[in-house]
């Protein structure tokens, strides 16, 4: 079904080998939403992997043989499950990389579970991935849970001394939009506050598909709220800071939890002088401390090279990253049982600032990935810049006009 | 068309030759695809094979089921996604306490079935589209809930299961067994409807639909039908919800209660063809291989190109076929009824009525004061008549008169502002019904001036709801329905579709309707309006016959020559008030009388 | 007291932005009395129309009216004689309701096609310019949006009262048959009608357009709530629908400060159910036959 895809991501170097090549090849599933609401950051993310691979296949393969990506479309939850199976039973998969979004992730993994296989997620975010204690289940990208600590570890480090003020005498207000996203972000974003001593005035969710958010700025404006912290996608994220700016709300900081607040659409369409000195947290973007993300640049050729321009997103670096330290790991393991590549990717050691997306791997509880962090990102003169931690800041940290 | 007169003697209707066989082949047809659906994925043995025909039977069941409500009863439900959801949720909550699917799957159909019927009485007198968005309305209601109570359903973030494998917990490592249960519960379904469709509940929700008031008049209980069509349809929706939770092993607001879920259940049932009992299974077997094989040659192309196609493909079955694959099928394929008695002698009457000669004198329908204003227009002004048991009596008057509002008043469609309105029960005792369906219970049967036939359903059927009031099963009412139309003449049409009579046809099938339900008092609305000469002469002959019966009629009437034939007595109506009353001769020649319909020129013409 | 009279005004102003989107269809709903589904992505497409206008020509987004409202009046011209009419014969009403949700997957497909799925924004051209009265605060897009809203009903509402073809259009709606016999084409009267409703849409669409990001869901957030509209107004009244929007809009404003936001929805479904359960015909609308007897 994908003949051509077969060959874009099979190397030209080892085409020579002709014949023999075919029977020296690993499979593995790529599962992400290719068609739908989703695939947009689906097929950003599936490019990472594709790029990961890539440069293994240049580098002789994992194992010495060449590795084969078979896609799979997971388009809904049905479907996940669908395609998990056929990957598995059809295709002769070794393992399953995916799948970006949480929902698609929990329904496929359950699958390879119930078959034996390894799952690797390289970007879902909810915890829910990998709090069942599933034994086949690895992740390797940073969670919610991750990305409230970073967001938490801003206020108490940066905003609040930035602003002379203790952190605990910081109003917080917390707004999400009410899907698993944002929901999972900000139940973090609330337990984290709570036991950084910090003072939550409100916590509120509001429908996504929303066309109004005066409500809310009216909201935290009356209460004095001096940190806002949005969970949001794009549509919301411009309609809050929008209107925020509008209705004459000023609060210290205002800090995204990825989505929409990581997109140049919405910068552009909130204005580069209003979104100046908003904050992020989200996936290693772009702008970034490069000592501390060795290999972003090779990747950011590899890219352009193979998909013209720049990446829309930190997901392909993320799952890039991922598929990189998995494959990589098992080269040195010794054939490609269900339980030889579980043992091997378990004794993955990696450490902090040697990957381009700059955080290590070490799996621990639940098999997610213990040193996986997201970066503290700013919004300065229309860029998305990284400003935390300090070792991966490309710039300071500057205070909101 | 020949018209038969009334004849004693019962000829056999001729049936078509070719119908016994049509059946069998339908028969055959259908056994042939369901075992196409469960053997061929044995055979092939590919998991993802297994997962395309387990989602056909998920999504053959879920149409089905639909189909009770939105096909059947005609209430189009663009919110079935909460039974769904309810069913997914009791499954998963209960298995996560220790509770086997099996018991959450009845818990779940109980709850969906409450739920159902408590949403849908108040929103049943919506008409079309306005039921369709009450519909939505609810079920983004339900899904707002389900994340706002996330302690109870886990919120946005949803709920799973811990993965017990076996027939208890229904989670599996094979595929076979969830193909088994899938296919089995889709056949319960398909069992379900067809029971429906071919039994007496069937009948009075198509009836329902197609003319609710007619229905009511033939003493069907419309609420009540679409409420018990409406419970079960949302109880196997939910069954089918909790297999298909344990299935995904994982449940969210998000996916459960989904509009476009619901949408999507809909359309396969309206693109197999809405209200046949196998037009989903065809929607579903042939929709999910196309979705499928669409999706993986077209979804990775360019984002939103399958989206697409999918949207222009459903407007071009929409406008084309109309009537659904089941339509373009034909009715080679539609099994009606049981298919297995097809009796051509018309067998002897259950119960020989006796009847009781005539006894003028026994009032039966007593008619006091009654009085209606329409805004400020007096439209029934201190109206009194009676009504005597084997009386013919005869309601004259001039156009705009009041007459069909009177009739209103005395079949329960319309309330009086005062007066009452009494008929007599079998047992003697006094009655004031107040509903169509309480005068259906006491024996009042009426036609219509605009006669409303059941469209859908042909002659036999449309007797056959009248039927039903008397008869409960299939088979009596199918042979009390050939009785009546032999006396109505309407034997050789007994096959037909009702829509393909001419007028005089129609008028006697509304006749036949409320004769099957045996009925005491007959209320008959302008039943000469429209027919030729020779066929008055007959219906005339037909009204008396129906009176030697023991029946009492009140009939409305303009055709004089009926009037004089037919009548023991007359009341003539003007402007709402009785101007005169008494034995045909007499009325006629009442002065005041010729001054209403003629005018005062003609009193001494 | 100030922020309360900032709730309320900001609820009048989300009625404005509600009213300008709904009048469209109560002229669809109440006069054609098609649902259409697709109602939500005739906004979208005439927000794209002006997002590219004003990109592309460097227009001000008002005067892309000159080309949008015409375009979405072809666009509801065809939209009834291609899809509604084939239909109108059918024995069962309500495959038309399939029919335009056919149409809206459709459309917005083709829009993530053509424009991907990112939001495109149209320059505000100072319409988002912050205007005080006292102790409120409004935008100006926001005023004109309202006084357009406002200027549309009185002028649509003249429109239907005076002038033969509107008495034509309200011929049609209460009686089909008897305004045929009356000489009155009622296929053309249906088209006309239906892209009247459409042309309102994208006269909306331009004033939506610089206040709001445009993407290719953007007309699902709002046909659920246009619905709500027009139901609560009364089918067919032009008066109804703008009444209705303001009562919806400081429904949705008032309970999403005082009560929470996440429940705004419930409270405007709430609302919508009681109004459907208790008065169908809505606030303004004529007395509905519910049942036929002959």
């Amino acid at each position: 079904m994908k003949l051509t895809h077969l060959l874009k991501t099979t190397v030209a170097a080892g085409a020579l080998l002709g014949a023999q090549a075919a029977y020296a090849d690993v499979t593995f599933g790529a599962l992400y939403p290719f068609s739908g609401q989703l695939a947009l950051l689906g097929e950003e993310s599936a490019r990472g992997l594709e790029l990961a691979v890539d440069e293994i296949n240049a580098a002789g393969g994992v194992q010495g043989e060449q590795v084969v990506l078979e896609r799979g479309d997971a388009v809904d939850n049905n479907q996940a499950i669908g395609e998990a199976r056929r990957l598995i039973s059809r295709e002769g998969v070794k393992a399953i990389f995916g799948t970006y979004s949480s929902s698609r992730s929990i329904a496929a993994s359950q699958v390879a579970e119930l078959s034996g296989i390894p799952y690797f997620e390289l970007g879902a975010v909810a915890d829910e991935v990998t709090g069942r204690g599933l034994k086949y289940l690895f992740r390797v990208n940073p969670t919610a849970e991750d990305m409230a600590a970073t967001i938490i570890d801003m206020i108490v480090d940066k905003v609040g001394p930035m602003n002379d003020k203790a952190p605990e005498d910081l109003k917080i207000g917390i707004i999400y939009e009410d899907s698993s996203y944002g929901t999972s972000v900000s139940g973090h974003e609330q337990a984290m506050a709570k036991e950084a001593g910090l003072n939550v005035v409100t916590s509120q969710a509001y429908p996504a598909s929303t066309v109004d958010l005066s409500s809310v700025v009216l909201d935290l404006k009356q209460r004095g709220v001096d940190v806002v912290l949005q969970t949001s996608y794009q549509n919301d994220s411009v309609l809050f800071l929008q209107q925020a700016h509008e209705a004459g709300f000023q609060p210290l900081a205002i800090i995204g939890g990825g989505g929409g607040y990581s997109t140049q659409p919405t910068a552009d369409a909130v204005g580069h002088d209003i979104i100046d000195g908003v904050l992020d947290t989200d996936f290693t973007q772009y702008i970034v401390n490069k000592d501390f993300t060795p290999g972003i640049d090779d990747f950011l050729a590899a890219y352009d090279a193979k998909y013209g321009g720049e990446p829309r997103s930190g997901h392909s670096l993320t799952n890039y990253v991922g598929a990189m330290a998995i494959l990589t790991a098992l080269n040195e393991a010794d054939g490609f049982e269900p339980d030889t590549i579980i043992e091997t990717v378990s004794a993955i050691d990696i450490p902090e600032g040697t990957t381009a997306a700059g955080y290590g791997v070490k799996f621990g509880e639940n098999n997610q990935n213990e040193r996986a962090r997201m970066m503290g990102l700013q919004w300065q003169d229309g860029k998305l810049v990284t400003v935390y931690p300090d070792d991966a800041a490309a710039a300071e940290m500057r205070i909101k006009n | 068309m020949t018209d038969q007169t009334v004849n004693p003697a019962p000829e056999p209707s001729p049936e078509p030759a070719a119908k016994p066989a049509k059946r069998t082949t339908a028969a055959i047809a259908l056994a042939a695809l369901l075992a196409a659906i469960f053997i061929t994925p044995v055979v092939v043995d590919d998991q993802f094979v297994y997962h395309i025909f387990i989602t056909i039977c998920i999504f053959a069941g879920l149409s089905t089921a639909w189909n009770i409500v939105g096909g059947f009863a005609g209430q189009l439900s663009l919110g079935h996604a909460i039974f769904y959801g309810i069913g997914a949720y009791a499954g998963i909550m209960l298995t996560n306490m220790g509770i086997s699917p099996w018991i959450g799957m009845f818990a779940g159909a109980g709850v969906a079935a409450v739920v159902a019927v408590i949403i849908s009485y108040p929103c049943f007198r919506l008409h079309g589209p306005f039921f369709a968005l009450s519909t939505i309305a609810l079920l983004e209601v339900f899904r707002v809930l389900a994340l706002h109570f996330r302690d109870f359903t886990g919120g946005a973030t949803g709920m799973m299961i811990p993965l017990n494998i076996g027939w208890e917990w229904m989670v599996f490592r094979e595929r076979l067994p969830a193909l088994i249960i899938a296919f089995g519960m889709m056949c319960f379904i398909l069992a379900v409807a067809w029971w429906i469709r071919s039994h007496r509940l069937g009948f009075q929700l198509v009836a329902t639909r197609e003319r609710e008031s007619a229905a009511r008049a033939a003493g069907v209980g419309t609420v009540k039908v679409r409420l018990i069509a409406v419970a079960i349809s949302a109880a196997l929706t939910a069954m089918m919800g909790t297999f298909h939770g344990m299935y995904l092993t994982f449940i969210e607001p998000e996916s459960a209660f989904s509009l476009a879920f619901s949408i999507q259940i809909a359309m396969f049932a309206l693109i197999g063809g809405l209200g046949s009992v196998f037009g989903p299974l065809l929607g579903a077997v042939f929709l999910v291989p196309i979705t499928e094989f669409a999706r993986g040659a077209l979804g990775a192309e360019a984002i939103g190109l399958h989206g697409f196609v999918y949207g222009a493909v459903l407007v071009m079955v929409v406008i084309f076929i109309p009537n659904g694959l089941m339509g373009l099928i034909g009715r080679i394929f539609v099994p009606r009824g049981t298919g297995t008695k097809q009796a051509d002698e018309v067998a002897a009457p259950e119960v020989a009525r006796t009847f009781t000669p005539p006894e003028p004198g026994e009032e039966i329908v007593r008619v006091k004061n009654l009085n209606k204003h329409f805004g400020g227009l007096h439209v029934t002004n201190d109206v009194s008549f009676t009504l005597r048991e084997g009386e013919i009596l005869g309601l004259i008057g001039p156009n705009g008169a009041g007459k069909t509002t009177l009739f209103n008043m005395i079949s329960g469609f319309l309330d009086a502002d005062s007066g009452t309105v009494e008929i007599k029960g079998p047992d003697g005792k006094w009655n004031s019904p107040t509903n169509p369906a309480d005068f259906a219970r006491l024996g009042v049967g009426r036609t219509f001036q605009i006669v409303q036939p059941f469209a859908a359903m042909t002659v036999e059927e449309n007797i056959m709801v009248g039927a039903f009031h008397r008869y409960p099963s299939v088979d009596d009412a199918r042979a009390a329905a050939r009785r009546t139309a032999e006396k109505m003449g309407l034997a050789p049409f007994l096959n037909a579709e009702a829509s393909s009579l001419t007028i005089g046809g129609l008028k006697r099938l509304e006749v036949a309707r409320v004769m099957a339900m045996e009925p005491r008092v007959l209320l008959l609305d302008e039943v000469m309006a429209g027919i030729n000469q020779s066929d008055v002469r007959r219906a005339i002959d037909l009204m008396l016959s129906i009176r030697d019966e023991g029946v009492s009629i009140i009939a409305i009437e303009h055709v004089m020559q009926a009037v004089m034939s037919l009548s023991d007595h007359v009341i003539v109506l003007s402007s709402g008030e009785v101007i005169a009353e008494g034995k045909p001769k007499a009325v006629v020649e009442d002065p005041q009388v010729i001054e209403a319909y003629l005018g005062k020129e003609f009193t001494h013409a | 007291m100030d922020v309360f009279l900032q709730v309320v005004v900001n609820g009048l102003l989300l009625g404005g932005l509600f009213a300008i989107t709904s009048v469209g269809l109560t002229l669809i709903f109440g006069i054609v009395k098609v649902v259409n589904f697709a109602h939500g992505e005739f906004l979208m497409i005439g927000m794209y129309a002006t997002f590219l206008i004003t990109t592309r020509l460097g227009m001000h987004p008002y005067a892309a009216v000159a080309a949008v409202v015409p375009l979405l009046f072809v666009l509801g011209m065809m939209t009834q004689k291609f899809l509604i009419e084939p239909l109108m014969s059918a024995r069962n009403h309500d495959i038309q309701i399939f029919a335009t949700v056919g149409l809206s997957t459709a459309l917005i497909n083709l829009a993530l096609l053509l424009f991907g799925a990112d939001i495109a924004t149209t320059p505000a051209y100072g319409l988002r310019t912050a205007v005080e009265v006292g102790p409120v605060r409004m935008l100006v897009g926001q005023i004109v949006m309202f006084g357009v809203a406002a200027a549309l009903v009185i002028g649509l509402h003249l429109f239907l009262q005076r002038t033969q073809a509107g008495r034509g259009i309200r011929a049609v709606a209460q009686n089909r048959a008897a305004a045929q016999l009356m000489g009155i084409n009622v296929s053309r009267v249906y088209m006309i009608t239906f892209g009247l409703g459409a042309a309102c849409v994208g006269l909306a669409a331009t004033l939506v357009a610089p206040l709001y990001p445009t993407s290719p869901g953007i007309g699902t957030y709002f046909v659920l709530t246009a619905f709500v509209v027009v139901v609560l107004g009364g089918l067919g009244s032009i008066g109804g629908a703008f009444l209705g929007a303001m009562i919806i809009g400081l429904i949705d404003s008032l309970a999403g400060f005082y009560i929470g936001s996440d429940m705004r929805e419930v409270a405007v479904f709430g609302v919508f159910l009681l109004i459907l359960i208790l008065r169908p015909q809505g606030l303004f609308g004529g007395r509905q036959t519910l049942s036929h007897v002959s």
